[in-house]
């Protein structure tokens, strides 16, 4: 005689949902409070002469468009001009090629916030070929 | 029978309490400890830089702070010990190890060519400078 199996009326097990809500609240709270939003970065590119040409005297060839980059200021060509200019001057010279060569002539004593606002106005006007000196 | 069925269920409530505040404390420490170890250095802004979309894995970046200290992954670093980390790179990698540059906006350039120089002297010669191309 087959026996009767009996039946356990067991409790369906039931995850209480309002506590883990809760913290799941409270965890996103703390994220959104907290979280630090990444600055976009940019990097800008620059070629440099090698160290022995460093070592060699430093001939400029007297066509090429120099921008000295200054404690206090800018000079293009040797001849200072003010940092409202500087985008128009440099824009003008994109103008012309593009493709040329612009040599860039750091000064010791300028900060180098001097040097990337020159590189970045160099960027806007899409002028490729960037070579950065140190000068004292 | 039934009591003991009853006893049997796992009461999850607490357990996933004491999850969840684990993750907040860890969380916590390990945002505060980023924040001890991050170090002040300002970025100038370029906002018409070209953005970093791909960046190479092998790109070593140096810090310069604004009184020309170097770091490496925060670790600070004579310009001897960065010598050598560049060769030993170079060794590894080969020369076209881009190397980026984040220099303090107020930073001298004089500091930051002492980086540069060190680079070129390791036959580093892909060199850019890291600044901030938008705000968060």
């Amino acid at each position: 005689m087959a026996r009767k199996r009996k039946k356990h009326d067991a409790p369906a097990a039931e995850l209480p949902m309002t506590p883990m809500i809760d913290v799941v609240f409270q965890l996103l709270i703390y994220f959104i409070v907290t979280i630090k939003p990444i600055d976009v970065m940019a990097h800008l590119d620059v070629s440099r002469p090698s160290p022995e040409a460093q070592q060699q005297k430093l001939d400029v060839p007297k066509n090429l468009i120099r921008i000295g980059v200054f404690y206090d200021g800018f000079a293009m060509n040797d001849k200072p001009v003010p940092e409202s200019a500087l985008d128009d001057l440099i824009g003008k010279l994109a103008d012309l090629d593009r493709k040329q060569t612009i040599l860039i002539m750091c000064s010791g004593a300028a900060p180098h916030e001097m040097l990337i606002k020159v590189l970045n106005l160099c960027g806007k006007h899409q002028l490729a070929n960037l070579s950065v000196i140190s000068t004292n | 029978m039934r009591k003991r069925d009853e006893e049997m269920g796992l009461n999850m409530t607490p357990m996933i309490d004491v999850v969840f505040q684990l993750i907040i404390f860890f969380v916590v420490t390990i945002a505060q400890q980023q924040k001890e170890l991050e170090m002040e250095l300002r970025l100038a802004m370029a906002p018409d830089g070209k953005a970093v979309e791909k960046k190479d894995p092998r790109t070593i970046n140096v810090d310069v702070d604004d009184e020309g200290r170097i770091y490496i992954a925060r670790q600070r670093l004579s310009l001897p010990a960065l010598r050598a980390i560049l060769r030993q790179s170079v060794n590894r990698h080969g020369q076209t190890l881009p190397v980026v540059i984040r220099g303090d906006l107020s930073a001298r350039h004089e500091y930051i060519r002492r980086v540069i120089d060190t680079c070129s002297e390791a036959g580093l010669w892909r060199i850019k400078f890291a600044a901030i191309k938008e705000k968060a």
